[in-house]
């Protein structure tokens, strides 16, 4: 098998100028896998090129003031500090918070170099992009998995999965 | 014999190697202030430069006290540097900023006095950008407990860790480059700055208090925040604090008794990092070496080289004729001119590389001053100390003139734009040039007082 057998169809999108408020509402509301899984991550198009991803970890990291990344601080913190700052950053644009450097692979990606992806930079999704650059699809960790439980339970056939 | 005639005794001749050296030295200092290229970069480069052309042989790049790479600046912030290496993940200095905005009852106005004593006190002991990079964070994380404008109490932590830096001689890079090139001892810096330093401290107070007294107010409940929180909780590695702790006390102690033990300030330093890096017990020293700031001590490195040239084909002796003209020997003259000069130009650029140039040059304006002397008399000439304090209280309390006057206003900038609260050039400039104006006011006064009219 390879990216393309397992990937899942592109159905919502962000923009660099989408706002953080809006991203977490798309995200809140947004379905994949028939309709039965949360989305925890969107990918960014600007024109129509990838120009990067926002998962609910980079909505963490921007919440998270730049200070405490400098130093252990994280004892000193107060109730409600979360929400507080969540509040402040509810304008910030997408293009400021998404991870810009976004590792992809081809259609014709083995599910060996999804698996190496994901481990290697710590990944929940990875954009499969067509010859001429285009996201057409996402392939997903738990799909990757999926086809683990497969190769070691054949019995599981693909009609149970859906 | 009159100075024009020393001078005229040892001639030197602006030949292409003069030119190709002031060239390369002014290209690099241009450049430097340009921001264009990395200073470490240039430094670096413009060093190597130097001994390619053969302005300068490696020998004495390497192993000239007058003309290469001072070890003893290089080695004494190596030390330091790897002791709060060693230090910092303890949670020390966490545990000291907690513990103060605790001392001011959440109140923002006296937080803010108290945290700018702290920063005084251990910019004095250790390094400013040491210091402001250890406090800034929690200050951040204060004033949005306290849910105030954060830029004044950062802006008065970069003014205070400049001052506070000025009174020791492990205080400030231009401090320690002064103490190796002028021979002057840790108590040298005790009996000279600190008296200086600490009136300036008491008028820096004394003005935030007029300037933010009134402005800056917080709420009841805001200030339980600070009082919630659990300084100790900050300590994370009680053991290796007591280490720490006992090594920094050690290292203090011997920078107190280094003269008279006869041991150099970086061997004070360096004995500190190594006995600290046996204490720790650690397997992986790479991680506390390779934290050493790395691009501060090559810029250093190349700096010297790079002076060197010049010193070497003549440069700095015409510069230093050219200031005795000026000055016609009138020594407090010369003091109030140096200071001065000193604190517009570290507003401008780096202390530094100023430093590194005006060591060599008030040398030879020593020796043309002094023909018969040498050596420790000629550079602890008694008529020649005041000149090397008021370089030192110039060039430290300068940096306080503009964000990129100093490094420890450079890494705030930086950090409060990182957290969304850019502080503009003017606004900094708004609070810390007329501090530099009345700090160096103040020094010039206090110069003239203590030598030149008490002569004490």
């Amino acid at each position: 098998m390879k990216a393309k057998d397992i990937m899942e169809p592109v159905k919502e999108t962000l923009t660099p100028e989408t706002t953080l408020k809006e991203a977490v509402n798309r995200m809140r509301v947004a379905r994949r896998g028939n309709g039965r899984v949360g989305v925890k991550g969107m990918i960014v198009l600007d024109n129509g090129k990838l120009a990067g991803i926002v998962s609910i970890k980079d909505i963490l990291k921007t919440i998270i003031p730049s200070y405490m990344n400098l130093t252990e601080l994280g004892e000193f913190t107060w109730d409600g500090m979360l929400e507080e700052m969540a509040k402040k950053v509810a304008d910030r644009k997408v293009e400021e918070i998404m991870t810009k450097d976004v590792i992809t692979v081809s259609e014709d990606a083995s599910l060996m170099e999804c698996a190496d992806h994901v481990v290697k930079h710590n990944l929940q999704r990875i954009p499969v992009l067509n010859k001429e650059k285009q996201v057409v699809g996402i392939v997903y960790i738990r799909d990757i998995y999926y086809a683990i439980v497969q190769a070691l339970f054949d019995k599981l056939d693909k009609e149970e999965r859906k | 014999m009159t100075h024009e005639a020393a001078a005229a005794s040892q001639p030197f001749v602006m030949d292409a190697t003069f030119w190709t050296a002031t060239t390369i030295f002014l290209i690099s200092y241009v450049v430097i202030i340009s921001e264009k290229v990395h200073k470490t970069v240039v430094a670096v480069f413009a060093a190597s430069l130097m001994l390619v052309l053969k302005i300068l042989s490696q020998y004495e790049a390497f192993h000239v006290e007058e003309l290469g790479v001072d070890w003893n600046v290089i080695f004494l912030l190596i030390g330091m540097m790897t002791i709060i290496n060693l230090m910092r993940p303890t949670g020390f200095f966490e545990y000291i900023a907690i513990k103060s905005a605790k001392a001011g009852k959440g109140d923002p106005m006296r937080i803010m006095t108290i945290f700018a004593i702290v920063t005084a006190v251990l910019s004095a002991l250790l390094d400013n950008v040491t210091t402001v990079l250890l406090l800034a964070p929690v200050t951040l994380l204060i004033a949005d407990a306290l849910e105030v404008d954060p830029i004044p109490f950062l802006i008065v932590e970069a003014l205070a860790s400049n001052i506070g830096g000025t009174a020791t001689l492990i205080g400030d890079p231009p401090n320690i480059m002064i103490a190796s090139k002028a021979k002057l001892n840790f108590m040298d810096f005790i009996y000279n700055l600190t008296p200086i330093v600490i009136v300036l401290m008491v008028v820096l107070l004394v003005i935030i208090k007029i300037v933010f007294g009134k402005k800056l107010k917080t709420r009841e409940e805001l200030k339980q925040r600070i009082m919630q929180m659990n300084e100790k909780e900050a300590i994370k590695d009680p053991l290796m604090l007591k280490k720490s702790l006992f090594v920094l006390g050690l290292v203090l102690v011997g920078f107190v008794f280094h003269g008279t033990l006869e041991l150099q300030p970086a061997t004070v330093a360096l004995f500190g990092a190594g006995l600290l890096l046996l204490l720790s017990n650690t397997h992986e020293p790479h991680h506390y070496l390779a934290e050493i700031e790395w691009p501060t001590i090559f810029f250093f490195i190349g700096l010297f080289i790079l002076v060197g040239g010049v010193v070497k084909v003549g440069l700095i002796k015409l510069m230093s004729l050219k200031m005795l003209a000026l000055t016609q020997g009138n020594l407090l003259a010369t003091s109030m001119i140096v200071m001065w000069f000193s604190a517009i130009a570290s507003a401008i650029v780096d202390n530094i590389p100023y430093v590194a140039t005006m060591n060599p040059l008030i040398i030879d304006m020593a020796k043309q001053m002094w023909p018969q002397e040498t050596g420790l008399a000629l550079l602890r000439h008694p008529d020649l100390m005041p000149i090397w304090w008021s370089l030192a209280l110039g060039a430290c309390l300068g940096g306080n003139g503009s964000p990129i006057g100093a490094s420890a206003n450079v890494i705030v900038v930086g950090m409060a734009e990182k957290a969304g609260k850019k502080i503009s050039f003017m606004r900094f400039v708004a609070y810390g040039f007329p501090i530099m104006l009345l700090t160096v006011f103040i020094s010039m006064i206090y110069v003239w007082l203590r030598y030149y009219v008490f002569s004490f």
